[in-house]
């Protein structure tokens, strides 16, 4: 707080201090606003700088058209109109809560997103959730019990999980479980809509996502606590009799979740356009799809809503790690 | 905890597993339901606004005419059809047995109303305003005026779904309508339903068909995005056929479907073709004699066993292929590098300073730029290997779809690798002319070639008011690309479409391969 390392602070007094965290949480606060008008803006410039036109794929490959019926339709999608103007209109757009009409889906941006979104988020979601806890859970007890045969096979198994290819490793999935013994269906989020059939096309893509998810933070876990065991705090609640169950999840286990909580918050900040591999696998409509597709066929209004979406979940996911932090290491001060 | 963990753990992944396996066993539908696979997703349930939807939309929505297995044009919901000598009156007597799934007839009324209103409100059928000058009903036939004679009225009615007046005379904007719900169609089938979240397209027999009674109760496309995973539902047996629009099944995974004994392949030549483009508005591929010495370099034989493992045969230089209506026997391409050399050498492109790369007339070393997409990858690391061993050096660009456009038309490039589709062949004065005619522009087309003597021909075979004059100048065309080289046609492919040996009966037309009528009318379940 305003003090120079190695230093001793003068705390300053009750009066100053309300109105310093103030300033505090105004420059935190001002700062994510900030992120968040550049970054808009960016999701305006970028689709635009990819080559090639929006108006492309629009009519099939194989169309012949007449200049003039070009120049209607670019005027039809507003792209005649000068880029000042095309930015002016898509911030007017922003704060009316309106993200336009798909070029190539022929809807508005929003019902769009929304149909995809509750798919990916319902197929995202649990693996995020399982993946983190289960990850984090069975690193903490690899990294404290790193010795026994067990251990070791089980470290082997997430780093082999860990290093395959996501989308190698769905493809065996699939081939395995959905060809072979067919246990599950090869396709979709659903074929017939009720509860057990969604949760039955839903549950290899979600084991797939999950065994990702658990890997990696089963293999971060397990290297944060082994810093963390050699340190003196540890080593000192072993000398004053702790078992060691409670020396690693009352103590070690906290300390060691700081890298945990980063990745988590990266993973919800991109949930929607993660799961890119697993719905092109599965034939899955879902949002990565959704993204996929608009970059390469230039849809600029679903890129733009799409991103905004996104950038809103990046930022309130790191809003959100900011203020864990906070909670588990009181050296990062945030109010 | 540990132990606890595990249990819970393998006891939900169980009862996950039973109830969908349960699941799995209830979803067992009554009825001959044929299943078709197909990697052309569907992203929007628009059938004017999306293309593939639009190509499954033909067996709801029929088109006026068709094209026969011989390449002729013949009536689909026009029971027949006749033009006028002048070739500017053609007249289209509609079948009088047809009939919506919502139990309305179809009239005359529809088909003009189709046609007036894709005029105005679809990009792609603006041609119709400035061509026909009046659409009128006389009876059961409607008929169009025209302000010039236009020869290819009958096949261009080939691709357009005519519309129930009754629903979308409400509709102010064709291609942003969606409707995942029942469309409304009059063929032997229409679409029941466009669900996007399990990725299939149902279609239900339509009620009111009177016309030769379909085998099967309900149709069901299934989109896949991924092509391995589809080839893999087609053995496990999830789906009966493969369907691509101007595609065929991918050659190197045909042999794991024959080694199941459960399928057999249709085969078609196809109308469309691997083709190498040239830049003709750019030096050296400008110069006439530069594109014959590239048409001796280029390998056919290898090609077509790389790229098409051998399903398909070397092309002519008339680029036009065999399956195509007047096709005519031009000179077959060679693969001569001697004579390739010699060409070039005589029409002073050398290796002056001995580097192992040819100059330019400019005295510079000719460094090509070869455009292509990810697609054609294989094809095209063949040619420019072809060219090197020609002595001329060349850069790939390797590119999007989009980009591929993008520089394609602002003609950033000397050499393009592409294909052209079964309508892309058809579309404009036919006979793939669409691809290279200057006035026109398009996604895939190159529109490169102001040649006066090009650009009449295809005026006079839009303007031909018989059969015996298009021939002719059909006949024209292919010895004017035989000469000229436009284009240089890397193989002549053959469509491949596998199908369960439990379903019989399939017929695959020229132009949208087994996804028509009369094949949905003939295709059975074995008993």
């Amino acid at each position: 707080m305003g003090c120079i390392l190695g230093k001793r602070c003068t705390p300053l007094p009750d009066s100053l201090k309300g109105v310093y965290d103030m300033s505090l949480t105004a420059e935190r606060w001002s700062r994510y606003i900030i992120a968040i008008v550049i970054i808009f803006s960016l999701n305006f410039v970028i689709p635009r700088a990819m080559p090639g036109d929006p108006l492309t794929n629009l009519l099939g490959e194989d169309v012949v058209l007449t200049d003039s019926s070009v120049t209607k339709l670019r005027s039809e999608m507003g792209l005649d109109r000068p880029l000042s103007q095309q930015y002016l209109d898509y911030w007017r757009s922003i704060l009316h809560l309106d993200l336009g009409h798909s070029f190539h889906l022929h809807s508005p941006v929003s019902e769009i997103i929304y149909s995809r979104m509750k798919w990916t988020l319902l197929l995202a979601l649990p693996s995020l959730l399982i993946g983190g806890v289960l990850g984090t859970y069975l690193g903490a007890l690899a990294g404290w019990r790193g010795r026994s045969n067990s251990q070791k096979m089980q470290t082997a198994l997430f780093l082999t999980i860990y290093c395959t290819p996501p989308y190698f490793l769905c493809l065996l999935a699939l081939y395995l479980l959905s060809f072979k013994l067919a246990l599950f269906p090869l396709k979709g989020f659903y074929a017939t809509g009720s509860a057990a059939d969604i949760a039955h096309h839903l549950f290899l893509p979600i084991l797939v996502m999950t065994l990702f998810s658990m890997s990696r933070n089963y293999m971060i876990m397990r290297g944060s606590v082994l810093s963390e065991k050699s340190s003196l705090y540890a080593a000192y609640a072993r000398a004053k009799g702790l078992y060691d169950d409670e020396i690693l999840f009352r103590h070690v286990f906290k300390n060691s979740l700081l890298p945990i909580i980063t990745l988590l918050a990266m993973d919800f900040g991109f949930i929607l356009s993660g799961a890119l591999f697993v719905e092109i696998v599965f034939s899955m409509n879902g949002m990565g799809n959704l993204i996929y597709d608009a970059l390469l066929s230039r849809d600029y209004p679903v890129l733009q809503g799409s991103f905004l979406i996104i950038t809103l979940m990046v930022v309130s996911a790191n809003l959100l790690a900011d203020l864990l932090y906070s909670r588990l290491d009181p050296r990062v001060r945030w109010r | 905890m540990g132990r606890s963990l595990y249990k819970y753990t393998i006891v939900l992944l169980l009862s996950i597993l039973i109830l969908g396996i349960s699941c799995q066993c209830v979803e067992d539908s009554s009825g001959k339901v044929l299943k078709i696979g197909t990697p052309s997703v569907v992203k929007s349930a628009s059938i004017l606004g999306d293309s593939s939807m639009g190509v499954f939309a033909h067996l709801s929505n029929p088109t006026l005419t068709k094209m026969a297995s011989d390449g002729k044009v013949v009536g689909l919901t026009a029971k027949s059809y006749e033009v006028s000598e002048d070739g500017k009156t053609w007249k289209f007597l509609i079948n009088d047995d047809l009939y919506w799934s919502d139990g309305q007839k179809l009239t005359p009324d529809d088909v003009r109303f189709t046609f007036n209103y894709l005029a105005e409100n679809y990009p792609p059928a603006g041609w119709i305003k400035n061509t026909v000058d009046n659409i009128s009903v006389e009876g059961n036939a409607v008929v169009f005026k025209l302000n010039k004679p236009y020869s290819r009225l009958n096949l261009e009615f080939a691709t357009y779904p005519i519309l129930a007046q009754h629903i979308w005379e409400k509709v102010e904007k064709p291609m942003e309508y969606t409707n995942e719900g029942e469309n409304v169609g009059f063929g032997p089938f229409f679409i029941a339903k466009t669900d996007l979240g399990a990725g299939v397209i149902y279609f239900q027999k339509n009620p009111y068909w009177k016309g030769t009674s379909p085998k099967f109760d309900s149709l069901e496309i299934h989109t896949f995005s991924n092509m391995d995973v589809l080839s893999l539902a087609l053995e496990k047996g999830d789906v009966d056929a493969y369907y691509k629009y101007a595609g065929t099944y991918p050659y190197a995974s045909m042999q794991k479907l024959k080694d199941t004994g459960n399928f057999d392949f249709v085969e078609k030549d196809n109308i469309g073709l691997m083709l190498l483009g040239m830049n003709l508005q750019k030096e050296p591929l400008s110069d006439k004699s530069f594109r014959e010495a590239a048409s001796y370099a280029i390998n056919y034989s290898e090609i077509l066993k790389l790229d098409a493992l051998g399903y398909g045969q070397i092309p002519n230089a008339g680029f036009v292929p065999p399956s195509m209506m007047a096709f005519k026997e031009t000179a077959k391409l060679e693969y001569n590098l001697t004579k390739a050399k010699s060409i070039l050498e005589s029409a002073g492109y050398k290796d002056s300073n001995g580097n192992g790369i040819i100059e330019g007339k400019d005295g510079k070393d000719i460094k090509l730029t070869i455009l292509t997409r990810t697609d054609y990858q294989r094809a095209t690391e063949l040619i420019q290997e072809y060219l090197k061993l020609l002595g001329i050096d060349s850069e790939l660009k390797n590119v999007d779809s989009s980009t591929w456009i993008k520089q394609k038309d602002a003609g950033e490039y000397d050499l393009t690798i592409t294909r052209s589709t079964p309508w892309g062949m058809l579309m404009h004065a036919n006979w793939g002319t669409g691809y290279f005619d200057s006035r026109r522009t398009g996604e895939g087309v190159l529109h490169v070639l102001d040649d006066p003597v090009f650009l009449k021909l295809c005026d006079d075979i839009l303007a031909a008011t018989s059969d015996d004059q298009l021939g002719n100048y059909a006949y024209e065309l292919q010895d004017y690309y035989a000469e000229n080289l436009p284009a240089i046609a890397l193989y002549w492919n053959k469509v491949e479409t596998p199908t369960n040996r439990a379903w019989q009966g399939w017929y695959s037309d020229p132009l949208y391969g087994i996804f028509n009528v009369d094949n949905f009318l003939s295709v059975e379940k074995k008993q």
